[in-house]
């Protein structure tokens, strides 16, 4: 699978009409070459692998949830309204406890705006693929409204939060470097996710509603609270993604905040095979080529476009992969 | 007079041998049967008959001359025509437009359904069938819809027609019929094909039969020089003994229906009215043509299916007061049973999920979830390499047994079963059987749905039949005819 998006990186740079060879130093340059390159990666593939999580654990519950994007936003949304009465308040909390209190506050947001779309599916049957992208919509206009209305700083010039303090901000391990402390929670989050998928009765059911719904309901096992369940888990962990770049590396909100992590979590997602830990695996390749095209576009003109065209291929080739496998199955059972 | 020579046959998938060297001769003025079990490699060998299969040596000659095998548009044009077990027709579509779609000149021509149609609706008037050229497909009878397949198939210049498992979906009256038009088909001079696993079928319509075991040819023979019981024993190798248990030990007060009323899917009442107990010891067989109400009877008493009227109780009590332990064997394993994604372990877990001894707390215990579900694959002689395996890559044998073990492995004093052995081989019915006799043995009360009368009656202890939704004494024949309305 990697082997055959290194092919298709090759045919994109020759099709620009770049040197292939130098193109693909300066990516790896980019992307491993010294610790501040590493960083940049581990940095990148924060944000995609709780979003990855998300759409992993939405997607085996048979959810198709494509709005990682706003839970991401109105994750960020309620962090930074948690902010505004733990840190900037007439009394400020300590800074641990704000710092924990926004992350959960962030989880909080991202699951509530997913079960905004669970509970229409489950109560009206409104499409999940429906109801998710136009929420994204919705959540993109919240964040407009917050940050220049209830959460704009107190200057109020320009349309973002205040800044949270140093104190409150995850810890740096180093001053020239972005890799901070909760670069270790979407690990952490990784393993979770795999545990509680594949070792825990929720997650046994939550993965049986995912894969044949009507059994579940042969066996007495409510689909729509697992469906639910499922969307708040996808929903907290997009939230959560929202949290760290918030509180790791923003440090406020603009209209700008989100990076399009929410919808990057669905290649990642896909290329990890909806396994939560090989999506480790992916969120480091598309973090690499990230941070590696960042470095390329300092030299040519293609950069950016180029992860995305990867990111592309790597949705349709996973898709078409799989109807080709499904169709073997099929045929060599019939 | 022509023929379709199959020559030396053979097709591999991975390590899985479909066919092995075969060789057979069909012939016009001929209905030749093709039987065996499940798996045997009967679709294979019809898959590369029409087209739809390049097999990996051998050849296929009408008349003497190849036939493009893997293309099954070319073949189509030879005159060869598949019937399929699952139509291929569009639901959406009119009978007009469905039936027009077998002589479409190029896909840019301008279609007139009601023109391109006469043709095929004229000599579906010449079989006695009244078509409604204007009727949605989607909307008709399984059996109605087979005849517009059967229509679309003969309407170009069909020579061959390969009628995979025809009789699969239908009524008795709807089989007879079928065949009728089978034995008409084959006086026209076709050379007529039928796929089946049920012997009695095959034995009442077919001239010659071919007996096909794990991917070789065992026999062809005519039909008026073989038994059933002989090709049964081509069929399996051996015939398995016939069950020798005992009436039950433990006999009661079991489960008991009341003015039972259920709604279907669509809101309509499904279930009008019914009344009915089986007792502890006791094997009470529903028998009736599908659709009648069976599935929404079965989920209502398995609890999976909220009861609109009516009153359910267990030795005399309430259901919410004395619930019975219910064990409940779906009708249709792939849809309602197992989760083909899954593994094999995965799909026993599913029935086991308030099991002590295979949690700690939320979490799986991993080796007691293993060591039980391998005890569950040797007890229940599952043929499967692992229990990682995943259901998908089981046979539909094995694939209800996984059903069946899980079901039966929680002792359950209420067992309700829909239609157990459908679409099974001969050993796998008599292993589906054993289990629910034995059941029965050890004092469970028994739910029977069947609408094959052979195992109703094999079975049961009682019989009813169920017709719109409401319980007929069984009255013989005369039930039957009031289920077929």
């Amino acid at each position: 699978m990697i082997g055959g998006l290194i092919v298709v990186l090759v045919l994109t740079l020759l099709a620009f009409r770049l040197p292939v060879g130098e193109s693909l130093k300066m990516l790896a340059d980019g992307a491993f070459g010294d610790k501040f390159a590493i960083s940049r990666t581990a940095v990148k593939a924060c944000p995609l692998l709780l979003t990855g999580l998300g759409m992993v654990v939405a997607w085996r519950s048979g959810m198709y949830n494509i709005g990682g994007e706003g839970q991401f936003i109105v994750g960020g949304v309620f962090g930074a309204a948690a902010a505004k009465f733990l840190a900037f308040g007439p009394h400020p909390a300590p800074a641990w406890v704000s710092t924990t209190l926004i992350l959960l506050s962030c989880c909080i947001g991202g699951a509530f705006w997913a079960w905004l779309a669970g509970w229409l599916y489950v109560r009206r049957g409104v499409a999940v693929v429906i109801s998710t992208i136009l929420l994204n919509f919705v959540a993109l206009q919240f964040l407009g409204y917050c940050v220049s209305g209830p959460l704009q700083q107190s200057k109020m010039q320009v349309p973002l939060t205040e800044t949270l303090p140093d104190a409150v901000m995850l810890p740096k391990l180093s001053r020239q470097m972005d890799v901070h402390l909760g670069t270790m929670l979407p690990l952490i989050a990784a393993v979770a996710v795999f545990i509680y998928l594949y070792r825990t009765r929720p997650g046994f059911c939550l993965r049986l509603v995912g894969e044949n719904p009507n059994a579940a309901r042969a066996s007495r096992i409510d689909a729509s609270r697992y469906q639910l369940q499922g969307m708040m888990v996808s929903g907290a962990l997009c939230g959560l993604a929202g949290g760290i770049e918030y509180v790791g590396i923003a440090g406020q909100l603009g209209t700008d905040f989100s990076q399009q992590w929410g919808f990057l979590g669905i290649p990642v997602a896909l290329l990890g095979a909806l396994h939560p830990l090989a999506c480790v695996g992916s969120s480091v390749f598309f973090g690499a080529l990230f941070a590696g095209s960042e470095n390329l576009a300092r030299f040519t003109s293609a950069g950016a476009t180029l992860v995305y065209i990867i990111q592309a291929v790597a949705v349709l080739g996973y898709v078409g992969i799989k109807a080709y496998s499904d169709r073997r199955v099929a045929v060599e059972a019939g | 007079m022509s023929e379709l020579a199959v020559k030396g046959v053979a097709k591999r998938f991975g390590a899985l041998t479909a066919l092995q060297d075969v060789t057979l001769t069909f012939r016009s003025g001929e209905i030749h049967a093709v039987l065996g079990e499940n798996g045997a490699g009967k679709s294979t060998l019809m898959n590369v008959m029409s087209g739809f299969l390049a097999p990996d040596a051998g050849t296929v000659l009408l008349d003497g001359k190849p036939i493009p095998l893997g293309s099954a548009f070319e073949c189509k044009n030879l005159g060869i025509e598949m019937i399929h077990q699952h139509f291929t027709l569009v639901p959406e579509f009119s009978v007009a437009e469905n039936l027009s779609l077998a002589r479409l000149d190029s896909l840019y021509s301008p279609i007139d359904p009601l023109k391109n149609s006469a043709q095929a609706i004229l000599s579906g008037k010449d079989f006695g069938w009244d078509l409604d050229a204007g009727a949605k497909t989607g909307t008709l009878p399984v059996g109605v819809q087979q005849r517009i397949e059967i229509l679309k198939a003969i309407s170009g210049d069909a020579r061959v027609l390969i009628f995979d498992e025809p009789t699969a979906v239908l009524s008795p009256l709807e089989v007879e019929e079928l065949f009728r038009v089978l034995v008409r088909l084959r006086d026209a001079g076709k050379i007529v094909v039928l796929i089946a696993h049920k012997l009695s079928e095959v034995l009442s319509v077919a001239d010659r039969i071919s007996v096909l075991r794990l991917g070789k040819l065992i026999q062809t023979a005519d039909r008026a020089n073989v038994t059933a019981r002989q090709l049964a024993e081509w069929m399996v190798g051996e015939l398995p003994a016939a069950n020798t248990l005992e009436r039950p030990s433990e006999q009661g007060e079991g489960f008991e229906a009341r003015d039972l009323v259920v709604l279907g899917d669509r809101g309509e009442t499904a279930i009008d009215g019914v009344k009915f107990s089986v007792r502890r010891g006791e094997i009470f067989g529903i028998g009736g043509v599908d659709g009648n109400g069976q599935v929404e009877l079965a989920e209502a008493v398995a609890q999976v299916r909220t009861v609109k009227g009516g009153e359910l109780t267990w030795q005399a009590k309430p259901f919410d007061a004395e619930f019975p332990v219910i064990g409940y064997v779906p009708q249709d394993r792939q849809r309602d049973g197992l989760a083909l994604g899954m593994s094999i372990q995965d799909n026993m877990l599913i029935s086991a999920l308030r099991r002590k001894s295979l949690f700690k707390g939320p979490f799986l215990a991993m080796r007691a979830v293993r060591e039980w579900s391998q005890d569950l694959i040797a007890r229940f002689s599952i043929k499967a390499g692992s229990p990682n395996d995943s259901a998908k890559s089981l046979s539909g044998g094995n694939q209800q047994k996984v059903v069946v073990s899980r079901t039966l492995d929680r002792d359950p004093n209420l067992l309700i079963v829909v239609n157990p052995t459908r679409g099974l081989d001969i050993k796998a019915t008599q292993y589906v059987h054993d289990r629910i006799l034995e059941a029965r043995q050890r004092g469970a009360a028994v739910l029977l749905f069947s609408a094959d009368l052979d195992e109703l009656y094999a079975l049961s202890d009682r019989t009813m039949f169920l017709s719109k939704g409401r319980l007929l004494e069984d009255t013989g024949a005369a039930a039957l005819v009031g289920g077929e309305a």
